[in-house]
């Protein structure tokens, strides 16, 4: 396989963007992220698209959508779905395509605009990304499920709400330090612990934000890379796995199976292993998950998620610093978008391009990105030039 | 009786006789002929073997709860409507749900209605029945021993 490279990164502000519809997002990131990488249009070979949900975006293939608006036609564009791990589909279908020697250079871009149809539409939809048979009739939603997830995880191994809440605080902490962050602002604790409950024990500030925004990047092989850019990132993992569709399906809820294949697959392809990671960005959809993220990637063991927070060990500075972007958390969490966004804040920190929220001298970086409750997870290992 | 009247949205499957032994009181679930693994909620097809020969047998619905929750804000689908009447509320009380792992690491979704969530705790034994909603629906409710 050919190496690949990340050349270009281009990110819109996450937030309400009631000015702005699917294709209109999708232009900003991407006129970013040419900008980025000094290249037209012309000279780009081929694009992925993803966008999770056609129900958001009142339509079939939405990802026409986009390279109508952008005028990338009749050039090929792949349109990946995978729920929340949507955009780290888009970007592993963008580094096959450049491995493979099927295209030099390809725009990845990952959008969604989930904020037109009103908070309880969207709580449906999402909801329906488990098993639409045997458990949406029970009434399931996201927080639902990551809400059963946390009590088993607080049940087995003691996890706290503090604990879960100390993950909002760091995420917002980022989050208002991030010009493209949905909430610019910082919480306290007790902001967090008293927020009502949206799916017990989960409250308001356990919970990432429904999110309108987009995110490109630009992928190259060895050679465009080299001339396109003075420091290049290169994706040297990438692993995406699969579990049940149904929780009730699982041997454990207290990890994501899913995630740890992943992992498994990204760590080995780029012969690294969880200590040589310098910063990372993982999928906070609800703060139990980051806390499970932190186990399943092996930056902590099993059960010590919890206290991994406590230590402050994933701040800035810690052992290992985790969603310093402000997470899905704070940055928010346009479903397509966020897989892509995070390869954005990786690439920037292995740039040294992070500004306040830099990992001093970070070398190798993780994106981990989970879809739905775990039926599909991607991981991303990049490292500078 | 329509699967619908369980699934919310599907009526069409090949495990349709699920809701009717449901209704009738009783959890069924389907066995695989050829490599004997056993499926709930039921399974038409063994993704185990790939075979489709299987048969259908009562299970029990006594267990330990595995996990639960009380969903406060809920999807559309479940959502109740402010009045229209001026100066009105309504006071929304939703009901928790449940994971309930029974014989063979089997496990089955219920509603939780006679419990107050704070009181729920992972571990419990319960017990699982179906149960006949006024609005012809078919559900399943989880109640401690």
């Amino acid at each position: 396989m050919r190496k690949v490279a990340v050349v270009g990164i281009g990110h819109g502000k996450f937030g309400v963007r009631s000015d702005a519809s699917l294709r209109e997002l999708a232009f900003e990131a991407v006129k970013a992220c040419l900008d980025d990488a000094g290249i037209s249009l012309k000279e780009v070979d081929s694009m992925v698209t993803g966008i999770a949900g056609d129900e958001f975006a009142f339509g079939l293939q939405p990802s026409a959508q986009v390279h109508d608006y952008i005028g990338f036609y009749p050039k090929p564009n792949f349109r990946v779905e995978g729920a929340c791990a949507t955009g780290s589909i888009a970007l592993i279908t963008g580094y096959m395509n450049v491995a493979s020697g099927l295209a030099d250079l390809v725009l990845v871009i990952g959008v969604e605009k989930m904020t037109e149809v009103p908070t309880s539409i969207a709580t449906e939809i999402m909801g329906k990304a488990g098993d639409a048979i045997w458990e949406y009739p029970f009434g399931t939603t996201f927080p639902g499920y990551y809400a059963m997830i946390a009590n088993a995880h607080m049940a087995e191994y003691g996890t706290t709400e503090d604990q879960l809440a100390m993950v909002s605080v760091k995420n917002h902490y980022y989050g208002s330090l991030n010009p493209y962050a949905q909430m610019q602002k910082e919480i306290t604790l007790e902001k967090a612990l008293t927020s009502y409950t949206v799916a017990y024990p989960l409250k308001l500030y356990d919970c990432s934000l429904i999110t309108d925004g987009a995110a490109a990047v630009l992928i190259a092989s060895e050679e465009r890379a080299k001339a396109i850019s003075k420091k290049p990132i290169w994706i040297v993992g990438a692993g995406i796995a699969t579990d049940t569709l149904r929780l009730g399906d699982r041997k454990s809820l207290t990890s994501i199976l899913s995630a740890k294949e992943a992992a498994k697959i990204a760590y080995k392809m780029a012969g690294v292993g969880p200590a040589n990671i310098d910063v990372a960005t993982v999928h906070d959809c609800f703060t139990i998950a980051e806390i499970i993220a932190y186990e399943d990637l092996g930056f902590c063991e099993k059960g010590e998620g919890g206290k991994l927070i406590q230590a402050k060990e994933t701040y800035v500075g810690g052992r290992i610093p985790v969603n310093v972007d402000g997470g899905l958390k704070s940055k928010g969490h346009p479903i397509g978008a966020t897989g892509v966004s995070m390869a954005i804040e990786i690439t920037k920190q292995l740039r040294g391009e992070a500004g306040e929220r830099q990992v001093k001298n970070a070398e190798t970086g993780l994106a981990h990105n989970v879809g739905g409750t775990g039926q599909v997870t991607a991981v991303h290992i990049f490292r500078r030039g | 009786m329509d699967f619908r009247n369980f699934s919310l949205h599907i009526s069409q499957t090949k495990v349709n006789r699920f809701v009717d032994e449901l209704a009738a009181g009783k959890f069924m679930a389907t066995v695989c002929k050829k490599c004997g693994k056993k499926y709930y909620p039921p399974k038409a097809d063994c993704s185990n073997c790939m075979e489709s020969d299987m048969e259908w047998r009562q299970m029990g619905g006594r267990g330990t709860l595995e996990t639960f929750t009380k969903i406060y804000v809920p999807p559309d689908h479940f959502a109740v409507r402010p009045p229209l009447m001026p100066f009105s509320t309504i006071q929304f009380e939703p009901c928790p749900i449940g994971l309930l792992e029974v014989e063979d690491g089997l496990k089955i979704m219920g509603w939780i209605p006679k419990m107050d969530v704070k009181k729920i705790k992972v571990g419990m034994k319960m017990k699982a029945s179906p149960q006949l909603l006024p609005d012809g629906k078919i559900t399943i409710v989880l109640e401690p021993i």
